[in-house]
């Protein structure tokens, strides 16, 4: 059989038109006979000329005539030819496979659709979702798609590969040749087309300028193209390369970089120029608003360190009544100047030995920060003993602002020492011969030597003139005093002791009588003693009781005795016992009848249950308050020259009328000097802020003077470490020297904030505070 | 410092706060940086000392020991500088050496709160733990060869919804024809940034979020809206032609609108449309404070109020004394000062009363619209209690809302907008489809906004939200430059624009199989259902297991 002669199939059969089924079968039972040259006239059948593998590689022909179906050439192969003599119906080459297949007429909807090899040649104009889907395989050559005249709308959706090219020669659509909405999620092939079009998916495609090689590519195959629909004529006209455009699928680098104008750009051109420089609220403000990083330095810091050097009182300072700086102390001895810090304490006590280092109960130790984490305190008490060496400071001359001081114990030396310290003449009136009230006459030899009550007391006799007055003194002395003085301090303390009325009372004595007495070997207490009030004081009369050879001792009280400290542990070292609750019925010859019925037989019984003062001849100007003068913070009374010290005021310590006695100096100095009152409003530190890490916690005693310095926390006092320096990850912490001063300073264009200053400060001196507010 | 201290009933320890600091001494280098940007000084440097036992029996060797002094990086367990988690430490630290992790059991610090008997107030949404109804609704409605098949990519859809009342055309002629009116109606995208207020938010984010909206307009043709809050409006924007985008709202405090009527002579254009704030979903039934600190120089200027006084919003309009009134009155008012032609509606938090308001509004030709804020909204400061436990949840609201409108016949005349919690789960789009297809016309957004657009880090489950006490550690909703700089102003708007653009597209992947492209699928909800019987039966849409 001739090749070039076509084998004839009807779709028709006896006139009545067979159905797809069947005219598939005789295409394949034809080429299957060895036909290669079909012609079939077609009535509506679907896919005519695909699937024709049965002629493996040799060349078939197959020309429709009639109405094809739709379809054509769908999974078109290789070897397959096919031409349909005029238009076509849908999806012409649907997933063509290699088929050339020429339409001489228009095609609808779909051409090409899913097409990967092979070629669609048409001759006229198409309709809807052509060129859609098709792909390229890199081992084939890519599929074509030749139009003469337009494409329907939705072109090339998702064109994954092959070449369309539209020729535009009388389209159905002459103001639009591509259609409407051409190319969306195209990502592959190209497009050549000539004629006018209204765009495509910018976003998937691009136009790109046509290059020699796609133009010899397209001039070559359009010849081909021109051959197969027919019409070479139109060559010259088709081969004018300025009537023709390229459009590629972007690449998926090119799909993310898709620029839509930048927000900078927007905010420059639209933004600010709708609205003015400076945007949105330039016209409300001009702060800067530029953004800035996450950790800033400088004004952006949300804090700032700050060297709070002494703004603080360290607890024990804050614990003193004399308010001794006692942390400045140690400081002083850290730093090997021994012998200021013991001359520093005559600033502040004429007794910084007989009372710190021997007398006093020491709350400075009780307030130390070291209790916090359960570590012994600093031992002042040695710090103490060794002041009985410190120097008298050089007073000034007295000027002639006159003070008379009414009592010479503890609280009268010490406002006298501070009004000389300040310039003034003062002048204490005693009963006594000797300065020293209290410890000198009633505080036991036991609990401080004799030598260093001596010195302490010599030392003030050099400084404080001392009248000794043999009467007493009565209102009209003092009025008189008052007269020839700019003031009167009272500070004669309270020496009438308190009684209980009960039958038998007579046969009490006072403790006062008892401790004066004892410490003068000028009474015999007997075998039994019993003390009625079971106090420190008390503890003081157990202990001289048995030094005087009492051998059993009681202290009896209503209540949980009060005593404390070294005084009740050396009165229960001589035996002394306590009892309570006891309430005495009365004092027999015998001994002390309880309301129990129960008599403590007593050789000698002592009444220590406190002391009243004698206000006899205090003047009607003073108001007086339960037996005690009042006095407002000052120490000041209601009479505005006369000040009141001392346990005339309120019972108290031997550190508290020294105290007192500073406070009244201070403000009569005040008010010489026709000043305000200034009291210190300087706050104790908070202890959480000392690091106390820095220190050996099993530490159980001091060696010496120097290990107490070197433990000293310095609570709220720079110890000058440098600690802060190297915990600074800016190094934004120098040391400033001044002399005999020094500062640490933070530069503020390095700092950051962090606070690391504040948490490594053994002392607790950094602070982070908040810095100043902004805008 | 020493631990050995006396405990108050608030002494807590780091176990018993909400948030405990992970610190790997190892890895820390001591920059200082976290201790830097802290916002609650939750973490300090520390000072510690370590004990090295040397206790062994030999020949020679006595037992001793020895003590290191070595510092660290503490966490505070005061409640005033409780960690909040906001990882702002995680964030500048180099080395990964430290990082907030949640307690593995419930805080004790939520008993001492209150001190001095003050109840505990805070920013963010209410707590959950649980998906909102709105997470669990299924699209169940796919084209499969039913309805047209379009595709999300390629076809084009109508996404705009309209704000203002659409009456039926016979009833729009006999208003024309009477008063020489008809309702203005406005074209908008129906995911609206709801009313955070000048104040509320930083300047940076404020100005960001509206340039953003600016952006999506003049360059992306995506008509899409912006409310104010009450604050006032900076005088600039009130003269520019952003105004158009830009929702005005009036709320109980009145604040700014002195200078906003002020500038309406000067208006190049009108605003998109008037909110009058009755309530928020956040805090229903409870005002607004803006605390004395945070009226500054700026905020005064915006509000019209002297710098450094408090300004509260009451909870409710003082002139006010029914819904007929409130609604009449002040819809007429707002409608009046622009000569009718901007739509006006009210915002209500949602609530079992809220078919009352809508049944007025039914009545009044006036009113706009309604917008309804669920119980899971955000807000910059609100009582934790009213936060936690008040409020209305949003799906259920609008349904409610709709499908009386449905009986009313008047559905498609007066437009819901819904909000509230829409997106906090992250999932925007089916938030915002569902509640659509529930009946809402638009969604209002705030809080996803925030964690979108500028990285707000706060939860639902007690991270952060601090903004009511002006610290926020991203500068969202500070006004201490100091903070707020932190914010790009720019870097907002772009993630704005983005969020916009990604939402677009996920809201046209969940309705485009509906085969729905000529309007949004407002109420349609024969596309959605829920694998939770009860919901299906009380939002009345299909059950589906």
């Amino acid at each position: 059989m001739s090749s070039n002669q076509f084998y004839e199939i009807s779709g028709k059969e006896e006139g009545i038109r067979l159905e797809s089924i069947k005219l598939e079968d005789k295409i394949q039972s034809a080429v299957e006979n060895g036909h290669r040259s079909l012609e079939i006239n077609a009535f509506g059948q679907h896919g005519i000329g695909g699937r024709l593998w049965k002629a493996a590689d040799e060349k078939i022909n197959i020309k429709i005539t009639g109405h094809p179906g739709q379809r054509i050439g769908s999974m078109g192969f290789p070897n397959t030819t096919i031409e349909v003599m005029g238009p076509a119906s849908d999806d012409v080459g649907w997933l063509n496979t290699g088929a050339e297949i020429t339409i001489h007429g228009n095609a609808t909807n779909g051409v090409a659709n899913a097409m990967a090899q092979g070629k669609v040649y048409v001759g006229g104009n198409l309709g809807s979702r052509c060129m859609t889907m098709t792909k390229r395989n890199p081992s084939f050559d890519p599929p074509e798609l030749w139009v003469l005249g337009s494409v329907g709308d939705f072109f090339g959706e998702f064109m994954a590969g092959g070449i369309a090219v539209i020729c535009g020669v009388s389209p159905q659509t002459p103001d639009n040749v591509l259609g409407y909405k051409p190319l969306v999620g195209m990502v592959g092939g190209k497009v050549f087309v000539r004629g006018p079009f209204n765009g495509y998916s910018k976003s998937d495609a691009k136009l790109i300028p046509l290059e020699d090689e796609d133009w010899n590519w397209l001039t070559e195959n359009i010849q081909v193209y021109l051959e197969k629909i027919n019409r070479p004529e139109l060559l010259e006209k088709l081969t004018d390369r300025s009537k023709w455009q390229l459009i590629r699928s972007l690449s998926p680098q090119e799909k993310i970089t898709v620029s839509r104008r930048t927000i900078s750009d927007f905010r420059i051109n639209v933004w600010d120029k709708e609205l003015g420089n400076g945007g949105l609220i330039g016209d409300l403000t001009t702060a800067d608003r530029s953004q800035v990083p996450l950790i800033t330095t400088g004004n952006l810091r949300r804090s700032v360190p700050v060297w709070e050097n002494k703004k603080y009182m360290a607890p024990c300072e804050a614990s003193c009544p004399t308010g001794i700086p006692v942390q400045q102390r140690w400081s002083l001895i850290r730093d090997g100047l021994f012998e200021e810090a013991v001359d520093m304490s005559l600033e502040y006590t004429p007794f910084p030995s007989t009372v710190c280092g021997y007398l006093c109960p020491n709350l400075c130790m009780g307030g130390c920060t070291r209790n916090k984490s359960l570590m012994k305190p600093v031992d002042v008490k040695m710090l103490g003993k060794s002041s009985v060496t410190a120097k008298t400071p050089d007073f000034p001359k007295p000027d002639d602002r006159k003070i008379a001081i009414i009592g010479g114990g503890p609280a009268g030396i010490s406002v006298a020492w501070q009004l000389k310290l300040a310039g003034h003449d003062a002048t204490i009136y005693d009963a006594s011969e000797q300065l020293g009230g209290k410890i000198s006459k009633m505080i036991p030899k036991s609990r401080i030597p004799e030598d260093v009550l001596l010195a302490e007391i010599n030392r003030v006799n050099d400084v404080i003139p001392h009248k000794h007055v043999e009467d007493d003194l009565t209102i009209e002395d003092i009025n008189r005093l008052k007269k020839e003085n700019d003031f009167v301090v009272f500070a004669t303390g309270a020496q009438k002791p308190r009684m209980i009325p009960v039958p038998g009372k007579e046969r009490l004595i006072s403790t006062n009588e008892f401790l004066v007495r004892a410490k003068a070997d000028d009474i015999t207490p007997g075998k039994h003693v019993v003390i009625i009030g079971a106090g420190n004081v008390g503890c003081d009369v157990a202990t001289e009781a048995h030094r005087l050879g009492s051998e059993k001792i009681t202290l009896i009280d209503v209540q949980e005795p009060a005593a404390f400290g070294i005084e009740r542990d050396e009165a229960e070292e001589v035996g002394a016992k306590f009892m309570w609750p006891c309430f005495t019925k009365e004092i027999t010859e015998e001994g002390v009848l309880l309301t129990s019925g129960k008599t403590l037989k007593a050789d000698t019984v002592v009444i220590s249950i406190g002391d009243v003062p004698d206000i006899s001849f205090v003047p009607e100007s003073v108001e007086i308050e339960r037996g005690f003068i009042k006095v407002d913070r000052n120490f000041k009374t209601s009479d505005k020259k006369i000040f009141a010290i001392g346990d005339i005021v309120k019972p108290g310590l031997l550190t508290d009328s020294i105290g007192a006695g500073r406070v009244a100096a201070n403000r009569i100095t005040e008010i010489l000097a026709g000043k305000e009152s200034e009291i210190s409003e300087v706050k104790k530190i908070d202890i959480n802020r000392v690091s106390l890490e820095y220190y050996n916690p099993r530490l159980d005693a001091f060696d010496d003077i120097n290990h107490c310095g070197d433990d000293c926390a310095s609570c709220g006092s720079c110890r000058d470490c440098g600690i802060c320096v190297q915990a600074c990850p800016q190094t934004a912490i120098a040391r400033v020297d001044k002399g005999k001063d020094f500062e640490y300073t933070v530069d503020d264009n390095k700092c950051i904030a962090c606070g690391f200053c504040a948490g490594a400060c053994p002392c607790g001196i950094w602070d982070l505070v908040p810095n100043k507010p902004l805008g | 410092m020493s631990s050995n201290t006396k405990i108050t009933p608030s002494s807590l320890s780091k176990k018993d706060l909400p948030w405990q600091i992970e610190w790997d001494n190892d890895k820390c280098s001591f920059c200082g940086q976290c201790t830097s940007v802290c916002p609650m000084k939750a973490i300090k440097m520390s000072v510690s000392r370590k004990r090295m036992m040397n206790l062994s029996l030999g020949s020679g060797v006595k037992p001793s020991n020895s003590y290191e002094t070595f510092q660290t990086i503490m966490q505070n367990t005061t409640s005033e500088n409780a960690c909040i988690g906001c990882a702002m430490c995680t964030q500048v630290c180099e080395n990964h050496a430290i990082m907030p992790v949640k307690s593995d059991e419930p805080s004790k610090l939520a008993y001492h709160v209150n001190q001095g008997g003050n109840a505990s107030t805070r920013g963010g949404r209410r707590k959950s733990n649980t998906p909102g109804v709105l997470d669990q609704i299924k699209f169940l409605r796919i084209s499969m060869l039913t309805d047209p098949a379009l595709d999300a990519g390629r076809h084009e859809f109508e996404m705009n919804t309209l704000l203002g009342r659409v009456l039926p055309p016979e009833e729009n002629i006999k208003l024309l024809k009477e008063n020489g009116w008809i309702p203005p109606v406005r074209e908008i995208y129906p995911l609206v940034i709801g009313g955070m207020s000048f104040g509320a938010l930083s300047p940076t984010m404020w100005e960001g979020l509206q340039m953003g909206v600016s952006y999506l307009n003049e360059e992306m043709g995506m008509p899409v809206r912006m409310c104010t809050g009450e604050g006032g409006c900076p005088p600039r924007l009130l003269r520019s032609k952003f105004l158009k985008y830009v929702i005005l709202q009036i709320a109980s405090g009145y604040f700014g609108w002195d200078e906003i009527i002020r500038s309406i002579p000067e208006m190049v254009v009108d605003p998109c449309a008037i909110e009058i704030k009755y309530g928020q979903g956040a805090k229903p039934g409870d005002g607004g404070l803006l605390m004395w600190h945070k009226v500054n120089k700026l905020i005064a200027a915006i509000r019209g109020v002297p710098e450094g006084i408090s300004l509260p919003s009451p909870p409710t309009h003082q002139t006010k004394y029914s819904i007929e009134e409130a609604v009449a009155k002040m819809i007429q008012s707002m409608s009046m000062a622009w000569g009718f032609r901007v739509p006006v509606y009210p915002k209500i938090s949602a609530s079992s009363t809220a078919l009352a308001v809508l049944n007025n509004i039914a009545r009044n030709p006036y009113a706009a619209g309604l917008a309804i804020d669920g119980e899971d909204g955000g807000t910059g400061a609100a009582y934790s209690v009213s936060m936690n436990h008040m409020g209305h949840p949003i799906a259920s609201s609008i349904r409610d809302s709709y499908l009386t409108l449905t009986k009313l016949g008047k559905q498609n005349e007066i437009p819901l907008f819904g909000g509230g919690g829409i997106g906090k789960n992250g999932n925007l789009a089916a938030n915002a489809a569902a509640l659509i297809m529930l009946g809402a016309s638009g969604i209002q957004i705030g809080k996803y906004v925030m964690q979108a657009a500028a990285g707000c880090i706060g939860s639902e489950k007690d991270r952060c939200n601090i903004c009511n006490v002006g610290k926020c550690p991203k500068g969202i909703t500070s006004q201490d430059p100091r903070l707020y700089r932190r914010l790009s102003p720019e870097k907002v708007a772009e993630r704005v624009v983005d969020f916009y653009l990604s939402f677009d597209m996920e809201i046209r992947k969940i309705i485009a199989p509906l085969g729905r492209s000529t309007s949004l699928p407002i109420g349609m909800s024969d596309a959605v259902g829920i694998n939770d019987y009860h919901a299906a039966k009380r939002l009345n849409i299909k059950y589906v297991v």
